[in-house]
């Protein structure tokens, strides 16, 4: 055993304290429609106006990663879910229960997201001619200059994806935005911004190497917001896109438990 | 040398992370002193730097170099490591921040979502990661081992080690070796059955699992009473030492459940509270020795082993140094486990001494009993998990030591499923007499106390010696410190503002060594001006 034991006596209260389990007391139909006005005001843009995803995961297969409980459901709308975009809401838990019983109604009316591709087909393009292993990763394979891959099927809906192919530019996440840094002794370093203040700056840079700046060695410093990746418009037939399409949609997040 | 290529763009670029961490480099890790490649420094748990920078005569000139506050108010426990320029370090419960050594700042940062209430008896804490390759192992307190990209902090695999609702944990900084993490479990205070794992790196697949309490059939199960073996403990959160001469892992193991009442677990409880060598490529165990057989004091060996070949009565031997918790510093063959020294080393009044296989002769009336036993060491022993330090320039070993005893009780001990089982609530600091702490020099081959630099509270921090001819360590109420490791006198000192509860690592950048000590929420560098 370790340490700071002086707390035990609490031990025995707190034990019994994890064996309740919470329910939603907010479900009635006139709850899930409050629930549903708050949705479209403030989950939609990510997740979608009927819960199908966009940005955000779809909230139609009755399956949350971060938990499904009504508690996990409270929790993570409330507080929002560490090391994930979803960030949480400001409204009493009333309110939150509302939405919690409208993205429970989600999964009972809405069908899967139908996803017409051939994934096999897809992950052949993928790593031959569309080329994406070589700047995306997917299970630790594959490179790092642009977003990890790996459960991209869970956050992106299928319609979003085939526009990021299109139209790469469309949206870049900040993480991707493109520091530029010329030296005072004339070098030029370029790469992803991790992190910035007033006097250095962090990146990840196109060598795959960890560099931190002191901004008192720079002559220049500039930040271009637009993609690297470039359109495939064009490049891939129309049924090949859907394929890629089909094979990002299959990847999909492994359950942690054992 | 990796950060020599940069020279020219002078002191604002602060490192390139380009090299890949390969295994042949932890083996060899004494000869690239610039870095903290494992938890211990090295393989054999020593927790000593060739650098000598800052030593006697420049450590007083040490400077505040960056503070990473970390945004979270639990305990630091984490062992950083330095990898090419960029430190990877742990924040409680189970997150990994991967940060500029020059400045501080952040690269990236891993935070890891608990799913629900975890059951971690002593702490929502964690001490350090492993790298391999360009991968960051951590261990998380809802029992998972996740791979991490060292460039981006990107998870890459997550896997279950066990269910965290019947009181598992991984709190231990995983160690590498050959392509495999090896690592622990916690959980010794809610009935677990412990256990050692290696996972393939690359893909997270388990290869194997050393049972540290045998089941039916297995040696040593006889020395568990009925079905106690079930729900017997000995964990093994704290990280372990690799001989790659002789191919083994040497871990020790914690105390056996329930902690103070022995009755429901009669006999020796293999292996709890042993030190224990595994062949690394099977886990096969392949010794064992028990330092305390039938422990009801919660005694755990979980010290860093420190393995050192020395001379042993005129003759080479590969040896084990370690001081355990219940006061007795031991000397065992490396090859066999055998027992070739036990001495005390801090006040104990538990043991007559020692017989000649190393098996304590137990004095009478010291078990723990309903209206309790006063007893020394106390519940947090001699000494505890905080690392301990062996400098090949003085051939001292230093370690945390605790003078303190603790009033026993003992009370029911039933097992339910993800609750404490204890056994009884302990008096674990006695208000009059709380004891105190001491950084302690001991003579490695014979035990005894070389000098003691005395602390007035009991530190949780663990020691560092450098080439320098200093060891560093920290106290509980957040003085961080510089001794001669010659003769323990104090050369130097800061006032944190925070507990201590790891150790300390040093490394080099741009030419200039740095000293890193976490206190409070605090990781804290310093280096000559």
């Amino acid at each position: 055993m370790g340490k700071h034991l002086a707390m035990m006596p609490l031990w025995v209260g707190l034990a019994a304290a994890q064996v309740q389990e919470v329910k939603n007391p907010h479900t009635t139909p006139a709850d899930i429609a409050a629930g549903a006005k708050i949705f479209r005001s403030h989950c939609a843009e990510c997740h979608g106006v009927g819960g199908e995803g966009g940005r955000g995961s779809a909230l139609t297969s009755g399956e949350f990663f971060h938990g499904g409980s009504d508690a996990a459901l409270m929790r993570n709308i409330s507080n929002g879910i560490p090391g994930t975009e979803m960030p949480g809401v400001f409204f009493s838990p009333a309110q939150v229960w509302q939405i919690v019983a409208y993205v429970r109604s989600l999964s009972e009316s809405a069908a899967r997201e139908a996803v017409a591709g051939d994934a096999g087909r897809g992950a052949q393009l993928y790593r031959g001619k569309a080329g994406c292993v070589a700047c995306h990763m997917i299970g630790g394979d594959g490179g790092r200059q642009g977003p990890d891959l790996s459960a991209i099927g869970s956050r992106r809906s299928a319609a979003h994806l085939r526009k990021s192919i299109l139209e790469p530019g469309a949206h870049v996440e900040v993480e991707y935005w493109v520091a530029s840094a010329r030296t005072r002794d004339g070098r030029l370093l370029s790469g992803f911004v991790l992190n910035e203040d007033t006097h250095s700056i962090q990146l990840l840079d196109s060598q795959d190497r960890l560099v931190s700046l002191q901004k008192a060695g720079l002559s220049g410093l500039s930040i271009d917001k637009s993609s690297r990746m470039p359109s495939y418009r064009g490049v891939l037939a129309d049924q090949e896109l859907t394929d890629i399409v089909g094979y990002l949609k299959s990847l999909r997040r492994q359950r942690r438990s054992e | 040398m990796r950060t020599m290529r940069f020279c020219a763009l002078g002191m604002f670029l602060a490192v390139g992370a380009d090299a890949q961490l390969t295994f042949d480099r932890l083996l060899k890790a004494d000869s690239e002193p610039d870095n903290w490649l494992t938890y211990s420094g090295n393989y054999r748990g020593w927790r000593h730097s060739g650098l000598d920078q800052i030593d006697r005569s420049t450590v007083k000139d040490l400077k505040l170099a960056w503070v990473y506050q970390m945004p979270v108010t639990m305990k630091i426990e984490s062992t950083p490591l330095v990898v090419d320029g960029v430190m990877y370090v742990t924040e409680p419960p189970s997150n990994v921040v991967a940060l500029d050594t020059v400045t501080g700042r952040q690269f990236w940062r891993y935070r890891r979502s608990i799913p629900e209430p975890v059951n971690v008896c002593c702490g929502a804490v964690n001490r350090g990661v492993a790298v391999l390759g360009d991968r960051v192992y951590v261990g998380t307190v809802d029992a998972h081992l996740v791979a991490l990209d060292a460039k981006t902090g990107r998870v890459l695999w997550d896997v279950a080690v066990a269910d965290p609702r019947t009181g598992h944990s991984v709190t231990v900084a995983p160690l590498i070796v050959k392509d495999m993490v090896i690592l622990g479990i916690a959980g010794g205070e809610y009935g677990i059955r412990g256990f050692l794992d290696a996972y393939d790196a690359k893909t997270g697949r388990r290869r194997w699992r050393t049972w540290m309490v045998p089941g039916p059939g297995e040696p040593g199960n006889d020395t568990w009473s009925g079905e106690s073996w079930k729900t017997g403990g000995a964990p093994t959160w704290v990280t372990g030492a690799y001989d790659p001469d002789l191919n083994l892992i040497i871990w020790g193991t914690g105390n056996p459940s329930p902690d103070w009442n022995g009755d429901v677990r009669l006999g020796d409880n293999l292996f709890s509270d042993c030190a224990v060598a595994l062949d690394a490529d099977t886990g096969k165990m392949k010794w064992h020795f028990q330092f305390v057989p039938h422990d009801v004091h919660d005694w755990d060996a979980v010290q860093v082993p420190v393995l050192v070949d020395a001379d042993w009565q005129g003759k080479p031997r590969k040896l084990i140094f370690w001081a355990h918790r219940g006061g007795f510093y031991y000397v065992l063959d490396r090859r066999t486990g055998e027992f070739l020294l036990g001495k005390p080393f801090a006040k104990q009044t538990w043991a007559k001494g020692l017989d000649d296989k190393g098996r304590p002769i137990r004095n009478p009336g010291i078990d723990p009993s309903e209206e309790g036993v006063i007893v020394w060491p106390g519940v947090q022993g001699a000494t505890n998990w905080y690392s301990p330090s062996y400098s090949p320039l003085t051939r001292l070993f230093y370690l945390t030591a605790w003078e303190n005893g603790s009033l026993y009780r003992k009370g029911a001990a039933v097992y339910v499923p993800g609750n404490r089982y204890i056994g009884s609530v302990p008096l674990i600091d006695l208000k009059e007499a709380p004891g105190w702490g001491a950084v302690r020099a001991l003579n490695p081959l014979t035990g005894e106390t070389v000098w003691d630099y005395k602390l007035h509270t009991k530190p949780w921090s663990g020691v560092m010696s450098t080439a320098g001819q200093l060891v560093f360590g920290g106290s509980m109420e957040g003085h961080f410190y510089a001794l001669d490791a010659q003769t323990g006198a104090e050369l130097w000192r800061v006032q944190l503002g925070g507990e201590m509860a790891t150790a300390p690592i040093t490394y080099r950048v741009n030419g200039k060594q740095m000293v890193t000590m976490s206190a409070g929420s605090g990781v804290f560098t310093f280096s000559l001006p």
